[in-house]
C-alpha cells in the first residue's frame, strides 16, 4: 500500500476512532482492512501519535487513551472523535447515487438491504430518494438482466436470441458474455458472439430471450470498456443537409463531420454501420433532411422506398 | 508525523471550546506551530485549509467582550458531527456493494464508506456495472435539494435563480429540475448546458413542494396541444422492447403484438416515435393522427428524398 499523507491518515483515523470505540477490543489487522490503513504504520500511529492527542494543557487526564493489549486495541476518552464527520456533498452525492443506481437496475429488491440502507443515508441528509434523485440506467427485462448477469458472474455462456436493430431481423447466437454494464442510459451486454466469431456489443433490451448454459468459457484477463459506438473504416458514409430544426441531430449522433449551412442548418457526415439506422432517421426527419451523397452501398432514394414500405403498413 | 499529531490537536481543541479560540491562544495551546508570527500564520492557514477541504466545518466567530473586536476559531458540533443511520451490518454490506457496482467517485466513496464503520470485502474493479459521471458542482446541487438551498448560475446566457427540486440521471446526463423563480415556473436545466460555476444561498429557502416528474417524460408528452389518447399497435418482435419502455399495454393480441395507448400532447413527436419502429408499428387511433402519418408518408414517398425545407 501507499504511503499515506498527514491528511489522508486523519481523514481515516476519525473513522477509527468511533469504531473502535464502539467495538470490543478489535485487531490491528482487522482495523488496517476495514479502513484501508497500512498495517505496518497504524500500530505506531496509534500508540504513538492518537496516544498524545488531547486537550490543554495536555496532562494525563486530558490525552486520549489508547490501550494495545497483544494485538488488540482499546481507545477511550476521546469523548470528541467519539462520532464520525458529517459526510460532505461529493461523498453523499456518491454514496445515494451509487445506491440508487443499484436499486434502479431491473430486477432489484425494492424492499431488500440496499433500499433500506439507502433510505436510512438519504434521510440524514434531507433526501427522498426516488423523489429528490432519481437514476435511470436504461430499460430491461429483469430476466433477461438476471440472466446475464449471472452467466457474467459465473463464467457461463449464453444463448441469446437477439433483435438485430440496424438490420431488422431476428437472430439465435451463442455468446461468452464478459460484462454488462449500463452506457448512456442504455443496458449493453459486451462478450464473444460465436456466430459472428467476434466480440459483439449486444444492447440487453433488445434480447428478447436469454438462457445460460452449462458450458463454461476462458474469461480474458482484461475487458475492455464498452464503447457504444466504433465506426467501422470501411461502414458506408451518408452526408445529410440538415434544416435548422434538425441541428439537434449533430448533437444526438456520432457525426464525422459537421459543417454550417447559410440558411442555419447544417452539412453532416455519418457512418452507417446498418441501413435500418439510416431508414429511422430519414423517415422520423421527412423534409428536414436531404441526402446530398452516399458511399457503398446505401441507395440514393432510401428515404422514398422506406416511406413507401411503411406506408404500404396502413393499406393506402 | 508532527503534523498529522498537531491536526488532531487542534480539531479536539477547537471542538471541546466553549468559546472561539484566537489564533494566538491556538498557537499557545498546540504544540508544534513555529514560535516566529509569519510562519505560524503560514502553517495555521495551510492546517485551516487541509481540514476545510476534508469537510471540516471551522467557522469564524466574533469574540463576546472583546474591545476592540476580536474574531475567533471554532468547530460547531452541530456541523460537524453525522447524524449516526443506524445501519444494520446487512445495509452497510448492501451499501458498499452498490459503491463497487457502480462507480461514481471512488475517492469520495471509500471515504463515505469508512465513515459509515468501514467494510472489510475486497474491491472488484472490473466487474462495475456502470459509470455515473460527477463533478462538484452536482455535489453543490444535491446538497440544495437536500437542504432546500436557492442555487445561482447562467444558463442559457441568462443569471437563474433556481428553487432546485430534484436531480436525474438519464441517458447518460443529468438534469436539474426545479422552480425557476425569474421565470415563475418549473424549469429542466441539463448540467452539462450550465458554463460556470453554482453558486447555493442559505438553508432552508424554500418550503419543501410535492413530489416533481422530474424531466422522466415522454418527448410526446412535452407538448401544449390538447391531450388526446392514441393506440399504437406494435408487432411481437418488438413488444418486449414496448413493454420495458413505455410500460404495460393496453391490449395483447393472440399473435404476441401489442397495443399500447398513451396520452399524446406532442403529435410530431408521436409520430416520430411509431417511425422508429418502422413497419413494425401502426397508428390505430385517433383518426386525425393515423391521417397524419399516412399524409407525412405519402409526401416522402412522392418527393423522393428532395430536401423541401432547406
Amino acid at each position: 500500500m501507499a504511503r499515506l499523507s498527514a491528511s489522508e491518515k486523519l481523514e481515516r483515523l476519525l473513522s477509527i476512532v468511533p469504531w473502535v470505540v464502539a467495538n470490543n477490543g478489535p485487531t490491528v489487522a482487522e482495523i488496517a482492512e476495514r479502513f484501508d490503513y497500512p498495517e505496518s504504520t497504524l500500530l505506531s500511529d496509534l500508540d504513538e501519535i492518537l496516544f498524545m492527542v488531547g486537550l490543554y494543557p495536555f496532562t494525563p487526564d486530558q490525552l486520549i487513551e489508547v490501550v494495545l493489549d497483544g494485538d488488540q486495541v482499546w481507545i477511550r476518552y476521546a469523548e470528541y472523535f467519539e462520532r464520525p464527520l458529517r459526510l460532505t456533498p461529493a461523498q453523499a452525492l456518491t454514496l445515494v447515487t451509487a445506491g440508487s443506481s443499484l436499486l434502479a437496475a431491473p430486477g432489484a429488491d425494492p424492499d431488500g438491504p440496499l433500499a433500506r440502507g439507502l433510505a436510512k443515508v438519504a434521510s440524514t441528509l434531507g433526501i427522498n430518494p426516488g423523489d429528490d434523485l432519481d437514476i435511470d440506467l436504461g430499460a430491461a427485462d429483469a430476466g433477461v438482466l438476471a440472466t446475464i448477469r449471472h452467466a457474467v458472474d459465473n463464467t457461463v455462456q449464453v444463448e441469446l436470441e437477439y433483435y438485430v436493430y440496424g438490420r431488422d431481423e431476428i437472430t439465435e447466437r451463442v455468446v461468452d458474455p464478459y460484462r454488462v454494464t449500463s452506457d448512456q442510459g442504455e443496458w449493453y451486454l459486451l462478450g464473444y458472439c460465436h456466430r459472428a466469431e467476434g466480440e459483439r456489443l449486444f444492447r440487453v433490451d433488445r434480447i428478447r430471450r436469454a438462457t445460460a448454459l452449462d458450458s463454461g468459457f476462458d474469461r480474458p484477463a482484461s475487458v475492455r470498456d464498452v464503447s457504444v459506438f466504433e465506426p467501422h473504416p470501411d461502414d458506408p458514409r451518408v452526408t445529410l443537409l440538415l434544416s435548422p430544426q434538425a441541428r439537434w441531430v449533430a448533437e444526438a449522433h456520432p457525426v464525422e463531420s459537421v459543417a454550417e449551412l447559410s440558411n442555419g442548418g447544417l452539412r453532416v457526415t455519418l457512418a452507417i454501420s446498418a441501413q435500418a439506422w439510416l431508414e429511422r432517421l430519414l423517415v422520423r426527419l421527412g423534409p428536414d433532411a436531404t441526402v446530398e451523397s452516399t458511399t457503398g452501398d446505401l441507395p440514393e432514394d432510401l428515404l422514398a422506398t422506406t416511406a413507401a414500405r411503411v406506408l404500404a403498413r396502413y393499406q393506402v | 508525523m508532527a503534523k498529522l499529531e498537531r491536526l488532531l490537536n487542534l480539531m479536539a481543541a477547537l471542538l471541546e471550546t466553549e468559546r472561539p479560540l484566537t489564533a494566538d491562544e491556538l498557537k499557545r495551546r498546540i504544540e508544534g506551530y513555529p514560535e516566529a508570527h509569519a510562519s505560524f500564520r503560514r502553517a495555521f492557514e495551510r492546517d485551516k485549509d487541509d481540514l476545510r477541504e476534508m469537510g471540516v466545518p471551522i467557522s469564524l466567530e466574533p469574540l463576546p467582550n472583546t474591545d476592540p473586536p476580536q474574531d475567533g476559531y471554532r468547530i460547531r458540533k452541530a456541523d460537524y458531527y453525522m447524524r449516526d443511520p443506524g445501519l444494520a451490518p446487512d445495509e452497510l454490506a448492501a451499501l458498499h456493494l452498490a459503491a463497487n457496482a457502480i462507480r461514481v467517485d471512488t475517492i469520495a466513496s471509500a471515504e463515505a464508506m469508512r465513515k459509515l464503520g468501514g467494510v472489510s470485502v475486497p474491491t472488484a474493479t472490473d466487474t462495475a456495472l456502470a459509470s455515473v459521471p460527477t463533478d462538484p458542482r452536482l455535489a453543490t446541487l444535491f446538497s440544495a435539494v437536500g437542504q432546500r438551498q436557492v442555487v445561482r448560475f447562467r444558463y442559457k446566457d441568462e443569471d437563474r435563480s433556481v428553487e432546485p427540486w430534484r436531480l436525474d440521471f438519464m441517458r447518460g446526463r443529468w438534469y436539474l429540475s426545479g422552480f425557476d423563480r425569474g421565470r415563475q415556473g418549473e424549469r429542466h436545466y441539463r448540467l452539462d448546458r450550465i458554463p460556470g460555476d453554482i453558486t447555493a444561498g442559505p438553508s432552508g429557502a424554500f418550503e419543501r413542494h410535492a413530489p416533481s416528474t422530474g424531466v422522466r417524460k415522454q418527448p410526446w408528452e412535452l407538448g401544449d396541444q390538447p391531450p388526446r389518447l392514441a393506440r399504437l399497435l406494435i408487432d411481437a418482435d418488438h413488444a418486449s422492447w414496448a413493454r420495458h419502455h413505455i410500460g404495460q399495454p393496453a391490449e395483447e393480441r393472440e399473435d404476441g403484438s401489442v397495443v399500447l395507448e398513451v396520452e399524446v400532447t406532442n403529435a410530431e413527436a408521436f409520430r416520430g416515435f411509431a417511425l422508429t419502429f418502422l413497419e413494425h408499428a401502426e397508428i390505430l387511433d385517433p383518426p386525425d393522427l393515423r391521417q397524419d402519418m399516412i399524409d407525412w408518408l405519402a409526401a416522402l414517398v412522392g418527393q423522393g428524398g428532395t430536401g423541401a425545407r432547406q
